[in-house]
This record gives C-alpha cells, structure tokens and sequence, in this order.
C-alpha cells in the first residue's frame, strides 16, 4: 500500500518508530553526513542533501571493527551477543540499499552465513529515499540500479514536495506504515512523474555491454599502468565504497579479543603472504582488482556487477581519479578474437 | 586556458620535445569538478589535456620517489612543492641534477571542503578568474573572493614562491599571512591539556584509517609503515580511541623537521580530519629550538635526522 508522511510530521514519527526500533538516519556528522542514531534532534537530519553520506551505512551490518570473540588465558573463549534488537534505517539512497543486497550473496550465501550480518540484516527493516536529484557523479542507472530501485527496500520513499510518498514493499514496511494516511491517486501519480524524471535524466556513464569481455582479455594490458599513475594508493575510494567487504581478521592480544576490521586491495600489505612475497606488489596490480573485482569477478560469481553506481570515489578521490572514465576507456581496449 | 597555463605548458612541450626530461609531472583536467588529476607527460602529445589552476591540491613531490634515480623529471613546483622536493634531495630521494623544476609563484589552493560547506557537496562547474572563484550548483550560483577559500596551510603560507626551481614563470607574490600559523599553534598551546586531548580526540575519532593522509604526504615514503607492521605491532589494528589516536601522534611525530605544511595531508583526508594543528606546533617547535625552517635547502639535514661527532648532547659523543 502507498501512504503519505508529511515533512513536519517526520520528527513525531521517528519519535514512534523510535518506541520499536532503534532508529538510523542520515544527520549531520562533522562537516559532513552519517547514519547515525537518531535522538531526536530533528534539525541534525539531513534529507535533502541529494548526495550520500559521506561515510558508507554498509558499516551499519559491516562496523569498520568489529569484536568476533574474546577469549581468556585458560583457553576459553566466547563470542559477542548476536545484534537481534529491532533496528530501522530511514532515509538511505537506493545505491546504498541495493548495496546490501549485493553484499548477501557475500556474508549470507547458500555454503556460509555470516552470523553478525545475518542478525543485523534480518533484525533491521530499511525505508529507501529515492532520489529525485541524482548527481553529477552517480551513475547507478548504468550498473543495472536506478535512483528509486527497490531491492532491499521495505519501504520506497518519494519526496513529492510538500510530504513523502511512501510505498511499502514488505510486510515489515507495511506494519511501519500502519498508523500513516493512505496515499491519494493523485499522490501516487505525483511519484510516477517524479521516479520517470530522475531515472531518465541520468545519462549512461560508461558501456557496460562487452566491458567483462574487455577487462578479461586485457588483463595483463599496459593499460593498468597508465591508470594507476596518479593512484596514491589509499583506502578512501574502497572504504567509502558501499559494496566493498574486504576484511582482516587481527588478534589483538592485549585486549584479549580478535577483531574483524575492513581490509583494502589498494594497501599492499593485503595482499602480501608470510613469506614476504606480494602478488600483487604494485599499485598496477591493485588498481586492476579494485576494477577486476567490481566490474568481472562478481559478474563471475554471481551474474551482477558489484559496484552499485553511488559516485562516492569519484567525489573523494583525493587525486580525483574517476572510476567512470577508466571503465570507458577499458571498455575500448581490443578484445582479440580467437577463430576456432 | 590562462596566460600562466600556456606557459607552463608552452615549456613542458619544451622540456619533452628536447629530450631533456623523461616525465614531465603536472595537472591534467578533472573528471568530476573541483579535482584536477596528477598527471605524468611522457610526450607532448599528451599536453592536450594540460591544466594549472587553484584547485591542484596535490603535492606533486609525492611522485618523485617512485621514479628510479636515473630518471629525469620534470616537473611544476610551487612554493611548498620546491621545499619538498629540496627535502627529498636531502633524504637522498633523487639526484638534483635528475630533476627539473618548473617553478609558479604560488597564490594559494582552494580547500575544496570550504567551497562545499559553503555551496553543498553538489556542485556543477566552477569557474576561476584572478582573486576571485565562482561555484555553480543546479540551483545556485556562489561568488568567492579567492582568500576566504584558500587552505589554511595556503592562507598562512610563509614562502609561496619557488626557492631553488630551474625556471621561475610568473611574478613573485606576497607572503599570505604567517602570523596565522603562529596564532594556530598559540591558540592549541594555550589550552588546558584536557582542552587539547578533547581537541586532538574530536579530531582522530573520525578517522577511516585510509591513509590518505599518509599516501598523499611527499614525506611519507617509507616501504613500510610503521602501522602496517605485523611484529611487532607498534598500535591497535581497529578504528578504536587507541588505534586512531596513535596513527595520528606517530604520523605528525615523523614528520618533525620533514614539514613543508604543504597540507596536502588535510585535503587528502575523506573525513575532513584538521591535522597541520600538530605538524604546525612541531613546525615552529623547529624554527624556535633550532632556527630549522624544512625544505629552506637542499642539503641541510633536519636537526633530528643530524649526526655530528661535537653534538651538544652528551649520549652522543
């Protein structure tokens, strides 16, 4: 069912939902956004920003650290409690949402769960705000997702000016919903216009059509030497980056815990072994898995690409390198043909 | 393309074309508005795309220690690029007779999280005349005089023209406005310690542990860092109080003698982390101890680096 929030009404309904979950929202942090918990300080949201938050909300079901157990010198050990209290993020772009769904098939798939995700996805309902102004540097309509995609979403949100639209998409969006106004059709026909406009004003940012076949049959191509060159070989496009879940397992003895932190491709240390060798010893090698991994290993494992078009490295590159501009000019690399 | 730029590219050809460097490392276009990529000209051919403006915020004497020494390099240095670049020399980074500086009187580079704290994070175009900048967004158009958004490393500089550059092209400009920097460095030290932890904690907690910071410093070349250390591991591994906290202290801590205040640290930074606070006070803590000024030089070792049989302090000697 489709229902109306209007925008003044916005801080008494999370004040509701916040009775039954533990409410996260996009607030003011620093300079910047972040989900953060909402306390109910209204003024802090920040709904009409039309770019992301800074700081990806994967951390959300993936923290940066995370605890996965402690363990005392007469060799016992425990985990952490599971996450399983009701939570609720209200107001994250669909790029991000869908980012989840991605990252399912990671820590949620048929021969392994990941037992903290699990509890966090499954404990936690999610109310997508569409974007009405996508930006110059998003580009989720060419990596198969859109600015009102709904993969999971509980509820689709559409800002029509003077309120949101909301749609529920799930059961777990419709009890959400349940002491809200229905939408009227001239409300439901308000958003149509509104989703029409946004996805068709985004222009394609690269040719996604042969691009695996082009990465696959360049890969030992000077080409990854050309593109890393201003790469300063830092973390900020892969940690900002919402499909990103490389991790690191550390035992941090003092504390007499082990932790799991992100991990990055682009530092060499993630890739060097025990014995001192690197395989990928140069950031030539570790550009191309950022790129490799995104755009044909998850294509490989599970038939999508695993980048969801959000622009966050594109806008934080600190040497302003643009992932959409080394896809293009991957994507005119000579694929050569091999006759049978 | 401004009269500066045609010239410095005008000479970049020049160096290339006559065979007398290997690279020539510059700016070329930016993809998306507000950051101009580092770019390394190998032919002339390349040039097309060739830009200098405010907004480079790169210190280009990072790349000089991925060369080989053999390579001959070009390159554009402004004030605080030539201090770095002098510094390498003396960390015996490259040959100076391997590197050809190009040198711009420097008027300082725009701090891109000022312009989008003021305009937004969205921003479509921005256009750059003398002394003045103009940031366009979908729905708005912002003016700036060029001084309100210059880096606060670049607001304070003490030395915005190239000291030691082959080549200088363009007139000397003014010092900006050094006593900032002693004011800065007044300000954190006149604080109540508790004051300065709560300053220094509110900074490092918002720390992602990319090390932006550390890959886009020239100082930071190490083949190793001491945070990527496995045994021993020198701090914590997570994005605690304690991990944060350290990376920071030691990152500043190894920078003493080493800082240009290029600030190309803080304009690296993802989440917007003040950092020359601290290298600033190691800074004048140089310059007042031991009259040291980094960079001013290509040969003098920074005090702390310095070995000398009739050292002062007695352990030495």
């Amino acid at each position: 069912m489709n229902y109306i929030l209007s925008r003044n009404d916005i801080p008494k309904v999370l004040e509701m939902w916040s009775k039954t979950h533990q409410v996260f929202a996009p607030q003011k942090y620093s300079n910047f956004s972040a989900f953060l918990p909402y306390e109910g300080k209204a003024e802090q949201l920040c709904l009409e920003y039309p770019h992301n938050t800074r700081y990806p909300p994967k951390a959300l079901f993936l923290p940066q650290s995370e605890e996965l157990l402690s363990y005392t010198k007469d060799g016992q050990a425990s985990e952490p409690a599971l996450d399983a209290k009701p939570k609720l993020i209200f107001g994250i772009h669909a790029c991000d949402t869908r980012a989840m769904t991605l990252l399912d098939t990671v820590f949620d798939a048929k021969d392994y769960q990941d037992p903290f995700w699990k509890a966090r996805r499954e404990s936690t309902a999610i109310i997508t705000l569409g974007c009405d102004e996508p930006c110059s540097t998003c580009f989720c309509t060419t990596v198969e997702g859109g600015p009102f995609n709904r993969q999971g979403a509980d509820i689709i949100m559409t800002d029509i000016g003077e309120s949101f639209h909301l749609e529920a998409l799930t059961p777990k969006g419709e009890n959400l919903c349940k002491d809200l106004p229905y939408a009227s059709a001239a409300e439901d026909r308000k958003v149509s216009n509104v989703q029409e406009k946004a996805t068709s004003d985004m222009p394609k940012a690269f040719d996604t059509e042969g691009l695996k076949t082009a990465l696959d049959a360049n890969f030992d191509s000077s080409y990854w030497e050309e593109v890393q060159r201003s790469c300063l070989g830092c973390g900020v496009c892969t940690f900002l980056c919402p499909t990103c879940f490389c991790f690191d397992i550390a035992d941090e003895a003092a504390r007499s815990k082990r932790y799991r932190n992100w991990d990055t491709c682009m530092f060499s240390v993630y890739s060097r072994e025990a014995s001192g060798h690197n395989p990928r010893p140069s950031r030539k090698e570790r550009t191309r898995q950022r790129l490799m991994h995104k755009y044909s290993y998850w294509v490989d494992q599970i038939g999508k690409i695993g980048c969801t078009g959000c622009g966050r490295c594109v806008r934080y590159c600190p040497v302003g390198l643009d992932i959409r501009a080394m896809l293009r000019e991957a994507g005119k690399l000579p694929v050569e043909v091999i006759h049978a | 393309m401004t009269d500066l730029e045609m010239k410095l590219k005008a000479e970049a050809k020049r160096l290339l074309d006559e065979h007398l460097v290997d690279v020539f490392i510059g700016f070329r276009k930016e993809n998306a508005p507000l950051h101009p990529q580092p770019a390394f000209f190998t032919n002339s051919d390349q040039l097309d795309d060739f830009v200098y403006n405010n907004l480079c915020q790169n210190n280009l004497a990072k790349f000089l220690t991925r060369y080989p020494h053999e390579t001959k390099i070009g390159m554009i240095v402004r004030g605080c690029e030539n201090r770095s670049v002098n510094h390498l020399i003396v960390e015996r980074q490259h040959p100076r007779e391997n590197i050809i500086m190009i040198g711009v009187p420097c008027t300082g580079i725009y701090d891109w999280r000022k312009i989008t704290q003021r305009c937004g994070e969205e921003i479509s175009d921005v256009e750059l005349s003398p002394g003045k900048i103009t940031v366009k967004t979908s729905k708005n158009q912002f003016e700036f005089e060029s001084k309100e958004l210059l880096h606060v490393s670049c607001a304070r500089c003490s030395q915005p023209n190239p000291i030691s550059a082959d080549l200088v092209i363009g007139e000397p400009v003014e010092p900006k406005d050094p006593a900032r920097a002693k004011r800065q460095v007044e300000t954190f030290g006149g604080m109540t310690a508790k004051a300065r932890y709560e300053w220094f904690t509110h900074e490092s907690e918002r720390c992602i542990r990319c090390y932006a910071c550390r890959e886009a410093c020239p100082m930071c070349y190490c083949a190793e860092c001491f945070v990527d250390h496995g045994a021993p591991r020198w701090t914590e591994s997570m994005v605690s109080k304690a991990g944060m906290q350290t990376w920071h202290i030691i990152r500043a801590f190894h920078q003493t003698g080493r800082c240009v205040d290029c600030g190309a640290c803080e304009r690296a930074c993802p989440m917007d982390i003040r950092m020359t606070y601290i290298t600033e006070k190691l800074n004048t803590d140089m310059e007042n101890e031991y009259q040291f000024i980094c960079g001013m030089d290509d040969k003098t070792q920074p005090p702390f680096a310095a070995f000398t049989m009739d050292d002062k302090t007695r352990f030495v000697a």
